[in-house]
């Protein structure tokens, strides 16, 4: 009882200390605050579109692998045995894919056209489901992702059975010759999967490698899927794979883009955490200045306080509190401010260059953003109220009685 | 004659030396000095004598370079500065020549600043503001007010409410008049005689020899040595002559 009675009469001190010199403690509170606003609102909005991105990658299998022929180079069943023969493999398929563009009534949108063994991409892509439909058998039945079924505004164009007309290009000795239209059933169709940054399944019509084959009429592979046991084994699939194919093929591990995108998000994140404790160095001296200003102007009156029987500890506490109420001020300030900015900042969205992907995510504020930030921000007013308080503590009552 | 009063400081041999750079200078030179229970005292001298530091060392604000200051038979020395302050919070009540009221608080936040260290709770706070500040000469009134809408007589009642609203033994006065017109002097003496016939030893320093004379005994001191104590002249005292 006699605690809570001494803090809170501790606390109302320290308020009225500081709506004394109103303008001062509320500059001060300002500089306070920049610190926890620059930290909540962007470290709430990097945290977002980053852990999506990574999400995002990271969906796409943490087992797979995609390898690529470079330019003059064909992969063919030889390259094919040797990878399926690899012990860490669990399936290797080859994929035809190109670029088409599809008819909508009036409307002509691009498309990703791929010809992959159905199971080995539900397989690969864990989070693709279907919506209507199911895996289709024919050669001439297609999956059709969500955007190519439905418009923008959310209406059904293309239904199940209905064909779609794609017209891709004509290849002929690995060179575009000319143009041609293909005609294909819509087979299955499905849910939508959301922004994707390397297959963008919502545009894309799936098609059979024998369609691919046949319909598409290309003769060589356009890639290797594959699906290793583990994902641990990726690591050493795509260095075995590198180390034999050197220049040939190009080796892309999805958990390697996961973990690069990661540590490019973990770079930006550093350096907005770095960036903010800047500003919270500076606030620190902030408070410095003005807590000892403080402490200064009212010697007597710390004087006066310890005659009448306060401890030095207990006048350390009230200026130390005096630093800790702005803090705690500064730090509400900067939060609120910080979410608002945070808000405004995602509003804006992200555009994805090379993709045309444009996310527009909610910032993410968490509970352990909001504690980090406030730990912080009350650090400061610690850091800063410390010495002026010692200082402040330490003076012997009949030297700060007699100050002028 | 040996006073039979019990006695409340005791300054045995005191020697208080200040050193700035290479200069000392001995503001108290062997100092023996008594308050007992019910004392009304001045301390009398010139600018620079030493009252101030004895005030000091009686208010155990500050620690003699020689000697011993017991409180109530105990050896101050031997406490620590927390115990000192708690004592202080306690036992002694100090009103200043300036007043040193803080501006920002109102009066009843002056008058409670030191029930705040010893946690008393808030409910029995302003009973104990109220009754300290009657006790003190002040008026109701005044309580919200803050210090600067207040005269200098008025402020100097106000931080003798302060000085005993935890109900001290002994209050502590420094030129506690220094700043204040006569009729607003008297009205102060006239507020620690009244304290004194209440019970509380009351110690005033002073170069006034009118108020020194409104007091029970006048000691004086010179060069940090005090020359002895000598009986008022109360037909020269402040009150005699403001009638």
């Amino acid at each position: 009882m006699s605690f809570y009675t001494l803090f809170f009469d501790f606390i109302r001190l320290s308020l009225k200390a500081l709506s004394e010199r109103r303008a001062r403690a509320i500059l001060t509170i300002v500089g306070i605050a920049i610190g926890p606003l620059v930290l909540v609102m962007m470290s709430s909005v990097v945290s977002s579109y980053s852990d999506y991105i990574v999400e995002r990658v990271t969906s796409l299998g943490q087992n797979a692998i995609a390898v690529f022929p470079m330019e003059n180079y064909k992969i063919d069943g030889e390259d094919l045995d040797f990878i399926r023969s690899l012990p860490e493999i669990a399936r290797a398929e080859p994929f035809f894919s190109t670029q088409g563009i599809l008819k909508r009534g009036t409307e002509e949108i691009k498309v990703s056209i791929f010809a992959i063994d159905y199971t080995l991409l539900f397989e690969a892509i864990g989070s693709l489901k279907i919506s209507e439909g199911d895996v289709p058998s024919g050669l001439l039945y297609s999956i059709v992702g969500r955007k190519v079924s439905f418009r923008d505004g959310g209406e059904q164009y293309f239904a199940l059975n209905d064909i779609l007309t794609l017209t891709i290009p004509k290849i002929e000795s690995g060179k575009i010759t000319g143009r041609k239209n293909i005609n294909v059933y819509v087979g299955a169709i499905l849910e939508e999967y959301g922004g994707a940054l390397i297959v963008d399944p919502d545009s894309t019509v799936f098609l059979s490698p024998e369609a691919g084959k046949k319909l598409l009429g290309m003769k060589d592979w356009s890639g290797i899927f594959i699906l290793v046991h583990d994902p641990s084994f990726v690591r050493s699939v795509v260095s075995t794979l590198r180390s034999k194919y050197e220049n040939k093929l190009q080796v892309i591990a999805f958990s390697a883009i996961a973990e690069a995108i990661s540590s490019v998000t973990d770079a930006i994140g550093f350096i907005n955490f770095s960036t903010s404790l800047s500003a919270f160095a500076v606030a620190v001296a902030g408070v410095a200045a003005t807590m000892i200003t403080s402490v200064m102007e009212r010697t007597r009156e710390i004087g006066v306080m310890k005659a009448i029987g306060y401890t030095s500890i207990q006048i350390l506490t009230l200026i130390l509190l005096e630093s800790i109420v702005m803090s705690l001020i500064g730090a509400s300030l900067g939060i609120s401010l910080g979410t608002v900015g945070a808000h405004m900042l995602s509003s804006r969205g992200l555009t994805i260059g090379g993709v045309g992907l444009t996310l527009q995510l909610a910032p993410k504020i968490t509970p352990t953003l909001i504690l980090q930030t406030l730990s912080l921000t009350v650090m400061i007013g610690l850091l800063g109220g410390a010495l002026p308080a010692y200082r402040a503590s330490r003076i012997p009552p009949i030297v700060a009685l007699r100050y002028e | 004659m040996e006073n039979s009063k019990k006695i409340l400081i005791e300054l045995v041999n005191v020697y208080k030396e200040y050193r700035v750079s290479e200069i000392s200078t001995l503001a108290l030179k062997n100092v023996n000095f008594k308050v007992y229970e019910g004392d009304l005292v001045a301390i009398m001298g010139p600018s620079g004598s030493g009252k101030t530091t004895l005030l000091n060392m009686l208010g155990l604000l500050d620690r003699p370079t020689s000697g011993k200051i017991l409180f109530e038979d105990k050896d101050t020395s031997k406490l620590s500065d927390k115990e000192l302050a708690l004592l202080r919070n306690i036992k002694l009540g100090f009103v200043f020549q300036i007043f040193n009221l803080v501006n920002r608080l109102t009066v009843f936040e002056n008058i409670e600043l030191p029930l705040i260290p010893r946690a008393v709770p808030r409910s029995l706070r302003a009973e104990m503001v109220k009754e300290a500040l009657l006790k003190a000469g002040g008026e109701l009134e005044w309580l919200k007010k803050k210090p600067n809408q207040l005269s200098g007589g008025q402020q100097q009642r106000v931080a003798i409410a302060r000085a005993i609203v935890g109900n001290p033994p002994i209050v502590l006065a420094d030129e506690p008049t220094g700043n204040l017109d006569r009729a607003s002097a008297k009205i102060i003496i006239e507020t620690f005689l009244n304290l004194n016939r209440k019970g509380h030893s009351v110690i005033v320093v002073t170069h006034d020899p009118e108020v020194a004379n409104c007091m029970r005994n006048i000691y004086v001191i010179r060069d940090g040595a005090i020359m002895g104590a000598y009986e008022p002249n109360p037909s020269e005292s402040l009150i005699s002559k403001m009638m």
